[in-house]
């Protein structure tokens, strides 16, 4: 071995370069079963409530900690402090609700029409949003408002993915 | 008795194998155009995740069925249909 060993930066790059191209690899039977667990409809809608509901929770506490009352400065602290706790608990029990019934309604609505159209497009979350807006203010408004709700919830929710895949 | 007519010839043999090789080719060939058309009409070209959604995914499952039925039913009025219609 009486010749020089390769410079050491060539040994170098060649290891870099063999680190990050990695093998073709099936995947394995555990990641097959967990993308069937999710491609789930039912699964999907109830993560998608329970996330839905963990921001609806968190945006009631924010909004709920701004409410004051009318009576400030007639109020003690502690009654000040009470009070405030009830507002926050209160408003985000109602939101959590809200937002949990529309993360699960628009996360299903979405997953059974991408499943029966076999595409995977932006007029599926147009369709879910649509049904979201619909049941959400039919109990409300009624037919027109139910109408309406579909139209502002479906460009509401095509708006948000055009902005969510510009960023990727 | 005749022992010989149990026992395979290498020419029966011979044939076992090249019938198997060809079945194998079949398959072989089979799957390769299975693969392509589904891959060609399920996932679009603008490859936006390495993961397949689970639209793709449905469009998949039948692309195949409905290959693995079209091969089927060709093979059959192949086999058993002999005067093309």
């Amino acid at each position: 071995m009486t010749e020089n060993t390769p410079p050491a930066s060539v040994n170098e790059t060649t290891e870099k370069t063999a680190a990050v191209i990695e093998p073709i690899r099936l995947p394995t039977i555990e990641e097959v079963r967990g993308q069937d667990i999710w491609n789930n409809c039912a699964v999907r809608s109830v993560a998608s409530g329970i996330m839905g509901g963990g921001l609806g929770m968190a945006m009631g506490l924010f909004l709920g900690a701004l409410d004051n009352p009318i009576q400030q400065e007639q109020m003690t602290g502690r009654q000040l402090f009470v009070y405030t706790a009830k507002q926050m608990g209160g408003r985000s029990w109602h939101s959590c609700k809200a937002f949990a019934v529309m993360g699960l309604i628009f996360s299903a609505a979405e997953c059974v029409v991408e499943k029966a159209r076999a595409k995977h497009d932006i007029t599926n979350s147009a369709i879910a949003g649509c049904v979201t807006g619909g049941a959400i203010s039919a109990k409300t408004g009624g037919p027109k408002g139910a109408c309406l709700g579909c139209a502002g919830f479906a460009a509401f929710s095509v708006a948000i993915e055009k902005f969510l895949d510009r960023h990727e | 008795m005749a022992a010989n007519t149990n026992t395979p010839t290498a020419l029966d043999k011979e044939q076992i194998i090249g019938m198997a090789e060809k079945e194998m080719e079949y398959r072989v060939e089979l799957f390769n155009k299975l693969t392509q058309t589904c891959f060609a009409k399920c996932v679009e070209k603008r490859y936006k995740e390495p993961e397949l959604n689970m639209g793709e995914t449905s469009c998949i499952d039948r692309c195949v069925s409905k290959y693995w039925q079209v091969t089927n039913l060709v093979g059959h009025l192949l086999g058993s249909g002999r005067p093309p219609m």
